[in-house]
C-alpha cells in the first residue's frame, strides 16, 4: 500500500503529450461497429419520412393532388406548402422555402412530404402524388442567367392583373423576388491595377474553369425530430453550428429558441456540409409536429448527390503581371458564380477567395470581382476549403507561366514574392507567425524539385509515351477561426470528480476530425494528467456552452484556447487549495504525472486525487469546475473586405509529380510531398491523418470527381460514375510539418483542417505542363480532357471579364 | 408485369429447368447484378424468383477433353484462382483481375456477367477472344435438354441475350488454346477495377515466327454489345506483325467500331482509344 | 402485400431463423430486422463497402445479397468479429495507425482487411489497396488504413 508519505519523495519526471502519437478517444469504439450513428438510432414510435422531389428542373406547379398517398395504409401524414402556412424562408439570403411554393427552381426541389409506418410505405406514398407542372424555360449556365432579358429564377410577383407587386424593402427574396439573377456580388480592391499594370514588364491573362463536386460523406444526411407533449423539440442531427441552428429552427417553427434541444449523434463526415440548413431538416420538423410522433429521416445515397450542397462551381479570369525582375505587380480578376437556385455558404466563398488573390505572395495591387449568380443548378454550400482550392487553382498556374515568360525559375519567382512574419497584406491580414518560405523551401528540397523540373522539361520532347511532371502549389487559408459572425467565441466547463477525472463540456463538435482527442490532450497537458483521464462532452445543446460551430479550420485553435483556458482556471483552484494545505507557496507548485508536485524538483506533493476528495468531504465542500470563454483577437472586416480576420493564418506547399500516358490522357499521381506551417503538432497522428485525407481529396478534385449537370439535371448521382479516389489509386505521401509557434495558438499551434486540399489542383496542373508543355485550365483531369488537350482539341478558354452593375 | 408470388431455391438442375418452363421467373445467382438493378426498379421481379446456387451441375471448374468448362456459377475469385484457368486462359485472370472489387469477385458468377449482357462486361472479351461457347439448359417437354452456341452469337443487345425464357445457362466451354496462343486483355480506366469500362479490348491467335493466325480481336463498351471486329481480324489475319500491319489493324479499329457518348466518354474519345490500345496490344503481342 | 420467406442460418456462430421479405437485401435484414446497426449502408449499390460481411467465409457487399440467400450459410458481421482475436490485433492496429476518424467506413473496412489477412499470410501494401479498392472512406485518405493493415499482417501468425 502506498503512502502519502512514500509518494511526497517520489519525484515525477516531466513528461508532454504535445507532438506525441495520441489515439484517436472514439476509434476503438467506431473500429468495433459500436458507435452509433443518426442511421443507427431508433426511437419508439418512430415514423420514416420522405420527400417528393421535383420531376422537372424549372416549372409552375399547377397542382398537387395528395389524397391517394393520404389513404395509402400506414401513412399518418402527407403536407405541402399549403398544409404549412406559416413556412418562414430559409437559406442564407432567405431566398426558398423548405416546401416549394407555386415554383419549382431545381431537380432537387422539396414538393410534399409523407410521414409513415416504415420507409418503404413512404416511398410508395410518394408515388402517389400526383403533380401537375407547366415547364418555364432552364438556366443551365450561369453566362445565360446574367444575359440581358434572361428569364428570371425569381421573378418579382405580379398581381393577378399582371401588373407589378412593389413588395416591401424589407421582405426576403422567397417573397419578394428578385429583378435579376444576381444573388450576391463582391468588389474588392487594394493598391491601382492600373498602376500595377503599367509597372509590368510581363501581363498574362487567362480564363480559369472549375466543375461542380460534392462532399460525398460516407454516412448519408439524416435526422430525427420529436416534439414532447409540452411542444418542446429534440432533434438528433448532424449539424456543424448547433447554437446558431437552434435560433433558425426556433424561427422556423415559431417558438422560443430555449424549447429546442439538439443532440448531435457521432458524424460520418462533415467536410462543411452541414454548416446551413436544408429543407429536409426543417420538413422532418413539420412532419413530426404535425404527427406528434417522432420522426426520422434518411436520404439515400442518390438524394445525397441530388439534394446535397456542392462546392460552388466557378468560371474566372486573372490578369496577373509582374517584372522583369520577378517583383508581382498586380492581380486582376473576375469570376462569375454559379449559385444554382437558391443561396447557400457558398454564394460567400468569395470572402475566402479575395483573400488569396489579394494576400498569397505580396500583391501591390489588387482589384477583385465576384458575381453569384442565380440558374436552376443544385445550389452549392460550403466544403473544405471554401473558395480557395479555385482561387488557389488559378493563382498558383499564373504563378508558373510569369516565372516561365520572364525565364525566371519557378521556385526563385515563389520565393522572392512569398512574404515573411510580420507582414500586413493590402487586405488588412496581419501574419504574426509566418511559416511561407519554409514550407516552399521544405517541399521543393524533400520532393527535389528544382532537379526534376528541368529535366522534365528537357523530356517533353523526348520519345517515348510517358511523360513525368512535377509542379508545385501554396496556399494560405485561416488558421485561427474567422470572424464572419458577431462573435467567433467557445464556451469550456471543466469539472474534475473525486478520481481526478476530468469532464470537459465543450461547445466544439468533432465531426471525425479528432476535436476531442486534441482538446483532451491540451487539458491534459496542463492539469498533468494522462488522456484516459478525461471525457469530453460535446454533443447536446441542454448541456454544451455555447460556440460558433465547426468550420473556418477553428476548432483546434478556438476551442483549443478555451479549453486550456478552463484548464488554467482549475489549475489555479487546485494549487491554490495545494499551497494553504501544504504551505507552500503557490508559484512553487505544479501539476504532473496525477500529482500536486514541486515545481522546481518534480517531488510528489500529493496525487491529485486525494487533494480533490479532501476538497469535496468538508464541511465547506469546494468543487472543481469552472468555465472559460475564449474570444479571439481577430476583427471583423470593414465593408471594403478589409481587416485582420483571423487571429493566425496557415500556410502550406505541396509539390505534386505525375505520370502522363499521352497515349490515353490518363494521369498518374506518383507523389505528394507536403509541408505545411501547422504552428505547432499538437497530435501528430491526428494531424497527419487530418492532411493525407485533405491530400487524397484534393487529388478527387483534381482528376476523378465531377458532378456532372446537364441542364439542371444531374447525369451522375451515384458513386459508379462519380468517382471518389480509391485505396489502390493513392500517392506516396511524404508530408512534413513546419513549426512556425503562433504566439496566440493553444500551445503554438494553428487551423489545418481545411489546408491539405487546397493546393492539389493547382500543383497537378503545373505538374502535367511540366510533363508536357500543356497547360490546362479546366477541371477535373480526367483521361479524355488530357488527352483532347494534349492533340489540340481543346480550344482555348475564354470568359470576358464581366461585372456587377 | 405480375407480382412477386414464389421464392424457390432448386437442389438440381431438373428441378430448376422444370420451374423455368412457364418462362416466368427471375434467376439468381451471385445477386450483384440483380440486387441493385431491382431495388432501383430498373427491373421488374416475374412470377417465381429462383435462386440457382444450390444446384450442384453449375459450379466447379474442370477440363473435360480439350476444353475447360467453367460452370455458372463459378465466382470471378474462383476462376482467376484456379490452377486450371491460371495455366491456360492467363487472359481471363487478367480480366477477372480488373473485375469490380474483391466482394464483388467473391459474389458475382460468369453465368451472371454472361446473362447480365452488358456491354462492358469484362469477362465477356476474354471469352469472345478464346472462342467459347455457352452451355444451355431447359426442358422442353419432359426431359432435360442441353445444348450449346458460340458466345460470339449470343449476345443481340444491351441485357438482351439469344437464350430464351425458359434457358438456364449452365457454364462456358473454353477450347484449350494451343502453345503458340497468345492473348491479351486490356480495359482502360483510371482505376485498377472497381470501374465500367470506357473501353475493353482483347486480342487473341497463334503467333508463328512473327505471324498472327486465327486471329480474335473483340471490344467492349463501343457497340451496344460486346463485339468482335472482323475487318480488324482480316486486316492481321496471316500477317507478320510489323509497324505497318499494326498501323493498319489500329487505323481499321478504330472505323469498325461505332460506339456512343455517354457520362464515362465521348465516342470520339472512345475510337481514338481503340486505335491507340489496339496499337499498344498489338505492338505487346509481337513482342511476345 | 409483400412475399415473405423463412430462412434459417449461422449468425456470428449463433444459429437464428427469421422472416424477411423476398426483395429485401441483407443489409437491411441485418439493421432492420434483426438489429445489428455495425454494419452499414453507405450506396446500396455495391459501390462503398460500407456494408461489407463475410459469408462462408469470403467477404461480400450485404448490399448485393438477397436476404433470402443467406439461408444455410455462415455469416459474420463486425459484431462477429468481437471474440475473435485475430480481429482484435487488426482493430487495434486500425487505433493505433489512425485509421479511424469519422469511423463510418471503418466497420467494413475491418471486415474486408480482416479477410485479406485470412486470405494472404503477409500482404504488402500492394496487396492491401487492391483488396480495399471496393471500400470508400472520405476521410483519411487511406494510406493509414493501409498502414494499419500492412502492420496487421507483418505481426500476426
Ligand atoms: C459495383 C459493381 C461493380 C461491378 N463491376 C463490374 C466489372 O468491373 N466488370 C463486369 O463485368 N461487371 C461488373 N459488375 C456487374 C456484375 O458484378 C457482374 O455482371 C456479375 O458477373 C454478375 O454475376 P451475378 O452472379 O452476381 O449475377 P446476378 O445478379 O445473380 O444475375 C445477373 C443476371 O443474369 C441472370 N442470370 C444469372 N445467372 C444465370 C444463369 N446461370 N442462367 C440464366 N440467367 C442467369 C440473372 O437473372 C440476372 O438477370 C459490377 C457490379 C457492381 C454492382
Ligand atoms: S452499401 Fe453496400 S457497397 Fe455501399
Ligand atoms: S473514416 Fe470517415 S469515411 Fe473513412
Amino acid at each position: 500500500m502506498n503512502t502519502v508519505a512514500e509518494k511526497k519523495h517520489r519525484v515525477i519526471e516531466p513528461d508532454s503529450l504535445i507532438g506525441k502519437r495520441i489515439r484517436k478517444m472514439d476509434a476503438p469504439e467506431k473500429a468495433s461497429g459500436r458507435t452509433r450513428y443518426i442511421h443507427d438510432i431508433n426511437l419508439s414510435g418512430q415514423l420514416h419520412g420522405k420527400i417528393l422531389r421535383s420531376a422537372r428542373i424549372h416549372a409552375l406547379i399547377k397542382s398537387i393532388d395528395t389524397s391517394a398517398a393520404r389513404a395509402l395504409p400506414g401513412v399518418h401524414v402527407v403536407i405541402t406548402a399549403a398544409d404549412i402556412p406559416d413556412q418562414r424562408p430559409i437559406g442564407v439570403a432567405k431566398d426558398h422555402f423548405p416546401l416549394k411554393v407555386g415554383r419549382v427552381r431545381s431537380q432537387r426541389d422539396e414538393i410534399a412530404a409523407v410521414a409513415a409506418e416504415s420507409e418503404e410505405i413512404a416511398e410508395a406514398a410518394l408515388k402517389l402524388i400526383k403533380v401537375e407542372y407547366e415547364d418555364l424555360p432552364v438556366i443551365g449556365d450561369p453566362e445565360d442567367a446574367i444575359k440581358p432579358g434572361a428569364v428570371l429564377i425569381h421573378p418579382e410577383p405580379h398581381g393577378a392583373d399582371g401588373t407589378h407587386m412593389h413588395l416591401k424593402q424589407g421582405m426576403s427574396i422567397a417573397h419578394k423576388g428578385k429583378p435579376d439573377n444576381i444573388a450576391m456580388r463582391f468588389d474588392y480592391s487594394h493598391g491601382d491595377v492600373v498602376k500595377g499594370e503599367a509597372e509590368s514588364d510581363v501581363v498574362i491573362e487567362d480564363t480559369f474553369k472549375l466543375h461542380y463536386v460534392t462532399h460525398c460523406c460516407m454516412g448519408v444526411s439524416g435526422m430525427i425530430a420529436e416534439f414532447d407533449a409540452s411542444g418542446n423539440v429534440l432533434m438528433y442531427s448532424n449539424t456543424q453550428v448547433p447554437f446558431l441552428h437552434k435560433r433558425e429552427f426556433a424561427e422556423y417553427l415559431n417558438i422560443d429558441p430555449a424549447r429546442i434541444r439538439i443532440i448531435q449523434p457521432p458524424i460520418g463526415g462533415g467536410f462543411g456540409s452541414k454548416l446551413d440548413i436544408y429543407p429536409f431538416e426543417v420538413i422532418c420538423l413539420y412532419l413530426a409536429r404535425a404527427a406528434k410522433r417522432p420522426v426520422k429521416m434518411l436520404f439515400t445515397r442518390e438524394e445525397e448527390f441530388l439534394a446535397s450542397p456542392t462546392r460552388q462551381p466557378v468560371l474566372l479570369t486573372l490578369r496577373s503581371g509582374c517584372k522583369k525582375d520577378g517583383t508581382l505587380t498586380f492581380r486582376q480578376v473576375h469570376t462569375l458564380h454559379d449559385n444554382g437556385a437558391y443561396t447557400s455558404w457558398g454564394a460567400t466563398t468569395p470572402f475566402v477567395m479575395m483573400q488569396t488573390f489579394s494576400s498569397l505572395y505580396r500583391v501591390p495591387h489588387c482589384d477583385y470581382h465576384t458575381a453569384a449568380v442565380y440558374t436552376n443548378n443544385p445550389y452549392a454550400g460550403s466544403f473544405r476549403g471554401y473558395g480557395n482550392l479555385q482561387a488557389t487553382f488559378a493563382i498558383e498556374q499564373h504563378m508558373d507561366m510569369l516565372a516561365q515568360s520572364i525565364g525566371m525559375d519557378p521556385l526563385e519567382f515563389r520565393m522572392k514574392n512569398a512574404q515573411d512574419a510580420g507582414e500586413v497584406t493590402g487586405q488588412g491580414m496581419s501574419f504574426k507567425s509566418c511559416g511561407f518560405k519554409d514550407c516552399i523551401r521544405t517541399a521543393a528540397q524533400r520532393s527535389d524539385f528544382s532537379h526534376k523540373f528541368g529535366e522534365n522539361q528537357a523530356n517533353q520532347k523526348a520519345p517515348g509515351t510517358v511523360k513525368r511532371g512535377i509542379g508545385m502549389a501554396s496556399m494560405l487559408h485561416v488558421g485561427g477561426g474567422a470572424k464572419i459572425y458577431p462573435s467567433d467565441g467557445c464556451g469550456t466547463i471543466l469539472k474534475m470528480d473525486d478520481f481526478a477525472n476530468v469532464t470537459l463540456i465543450t461547445g466544439a463538435s468533432e465531426i471525425g476530425q479528432g476535436s476531442e482527442t486534441v482538446l483532451s490532450q491540451l487539458v491534459c497537458e496542463e492539469l498533468g494528467l494522462p488522456i484516459s483521464a478525461v471525457t469530453v462532452v460535446n454533443n447536446d445543446t441542454a448541456i454544451t456552452p455555447w460556440d460558433v460551430g465547426v468550420h473556418a479550420s477553428r476548432t483546434t485553435f478556438i476551442a483549443g484556447n478555451s479549453a486550456i483556458g478552463a484548464a488554467k482556471k482549475a489549475k489555479a483552484k487546485i494549487l491554490a487549495v495545494a499551497a494553504k494545505k501544504f504551505e507552500i507557496a503557490e508559484d512553487y507548485l505544479d501539476l504532473r504525472g496525477g500529482f500536486v508536485i514541486k515545481a522546481d524538483s518534480g517531488e510528489a506533493v500529493i496525487e491529485l486525487s486525494k487533494l480533490l476528495r479532501n476538497l469535496h468531504f468538508q464541511d465547506k465542500a469546494e468543487l472543481v469546475m469552472t468555465t472559460f470563454y475564449y474570444e479571439p483577437p481577430s476583427v471583423h472586416q470593414d465593408k471594403g473586405f478589409k481587416g485582420d480576420v483571423s487571429a493566425a493564418y496557415a500556410w502550406g506547399t505541396q509539390v505534386v509529380e505525375v505520370e502522363v500516358d499521352t497515349e490515353t490522357g490518363i494521369v498518374k499521381l506518383i507523389k505528394v510531398t507536403g509541408a505545411h506551417d501547422v504552428g505547432r503538432v499538437l497530435n501528430r497522428l491526428g494531424i497527419e491523418g487530418q492532411i493525407e485525407g485533405g491530400v487524397v481529396m484534393g487529388q478527387g478534385y483534381a482528376f476523378t470527381e465531377d458532378l456532372m449537370i446537364e441542364n439542371g439535371r444531374m447525369k451522375n448521382p451515384n458513386f459508379r460514375d462519380y468517382k471518389l479516389v480509391t485505396a489502390p489509386e493513392i500517392p506516396e505521401m511524404d508530408i512534413a510539418f513546419i513549426e512556425s509557434m503562433d504566439g496566440e495558438g493553444p500551445q503554438g499551434a494553428k487551423g489545418v483542417g481545411e489546408a491539405p486540399a487546397i493546393c492539389m489542383a493547382a500543383a497537378a496542373a503545373n505538374a502535367i505542363a511540366n510533363a508536357t508543355g500543356v497547360r490546362l485550365f479546366e477541371l477535373p483531369f480526367t483521361p479524355e480532357k488530357v488527352y483532347r488537350a494534349l492533340h489540340g482539341k481543346t480550344p482555348k478558354l475564354y470568359w470576358k471579364p464581366w461585372k456587377a452593375e | 408485369m405480375t407480382e412477386l408470388k414464389h421464392y424457390y431455391a432448386p437442389t438440381s438442375l431438373d428441378q430448376a429447368v422444370e420451374c423455368l418452363k412457364d418462362g416466368d421467373v427471375t434467376i439468381l445467382a451471385g445477386g450483384t447484378d440483380l440486387t441493385p438493378q431491382s431495388q432501383a426498379g430498373r427491373i421488374k421481379f416475374k412470377h417465381t424468383l429462383m435462386n440457382i446456387r444450390h444446384i450442384p451441375q453449375l459450379s466447379g471448374i474442370t477440363l473435360e477433353g480439350d476444353e475447360i468448362r467453367i460452370g455458372a456459377l463459378a465466382t470471378i475469385t474462383e476462376i482467376m484462382e484456379h490452377p486450371l484457368v491460371k495455366q491456360h486462359l492467363p487472359v481471363l485472370v487478367e480480366a477477372c483481375d480488373h473485375f469490380a472489387s474483391d466482394q464483388i469477385r467473391n459474389a458475382g458468377t460468369i453465368g451472371g456477367n454472361i446473362c447480365n449482357a452488358s456491354p462492358a462486361g469484362d469477362t465477356l472479351i476474354p471469352l469472345l477472344v478464346l472462342d467459347a461457347r455457352v452451355e444451355l439448359a431447359s426442358m422442353p417437354e419432359d426431359k432435360l435438354y442441353r445444348h450449346s452456341m458460340p458466345l460470339s452469337t449470343f449476345f443481340v443487345g444491351p441485357g438482351k441475350t439469344r437464350k430464351s425464357l425458359c434457358e438456364l445457362v449452365t457454364g462456358v466451354r473454353i477450347p484449350v488454346p494451343a502453345a503458340n496462343h497468345v492473348a491479351r486483355f486490356y480495359k482502360l480506366g483510371t482505376r485498377p477495377a472497381l470501374d465500367i469500362s470506357t473501353i475493353s479490348i482483347g486480342v487473341a491467335g497463334c503467333l508463328n515466327g512473327g505471324v498472327l493466325s486465327q486471329v480474335r480481336v473483340a471490344f467492349g463498351a463501343v457497340a451496344p454489345t460486346p463485339v468482335r471486329a472482323e475487318q480488324t481480324e482480316q486486316a492481321l489475319e496471316g500477317k507478320p506483325l510489323d509497324a505497318a500491319t499494326i498501323e493498319k489493324a489500329a487505323a481499321i479499329a478504330r472505323d469498325e467500331v461505332h460506339p456512343i457518348d455517354d457520362v464515362r466518354a465521348s465516342a470520339w474519345y472512345r475510337k481514338e482509344m481503340i486505335h491507340n490500345i489496339t496499337k499498344r496490344i498489338l505492338g505487346h503481342v509481337a513482342q511476345a | 402485400m409483400s412475399l415473405k420467406h423463412d430462412i434459417e442460418f449461422t449468425l456470428n456462430g449463433v444459429k437464428r431463423r427469421v422472416q424477411v421479405d423476398v426483395t429485401m437485401n441483407a443489409l437491411a435484414m441485418l439493421r432492420d430486422v434483426i438489429g445489428l446497426t455495425g454494419t452499414k449502408y453507405g450506396c446500396g449499390e455495391g459501390e462503398c463497402g460500407a456494408c461489407t460481411i463475410q459469408v462462408d467465409g469470403v467477404s461480400l457487399n450485404s448490399c448485393l445479397m438477397f436476404a433470402v440467400d443467406c439461408d444455410g450459410r455462415e455469416v459474420t458481421t463486425i459484431e462477429g468479429l468481437a471474440n475473435d482475436p485475430q480481429a482484435d490485433a487488426l482493430r487495434d492496429a486500425f487505433v493505433e495507425h489512425g485509421a479511424v476518424q469519422c469511423g463510418f467506413c471503418t466497420p467494413g473496412m475491418v471486415m474486408q482487411a480482416d479477410h485479406i489477412l485470412h486470405k494472404h499470410e503477409h500482404p504488402d501494401e500492394g496487396c492491401v489497396k487492391r483488396g480495399l479498392e471496393g471500400n470508400l472512406c472520405r476521410c483519411t485518405g487511406y494510406k493509414k488504413i493501409v498502414d494499419a493493415v500492412v502492420a496487421c499482417g507483418a505481426t500476426e501468425k
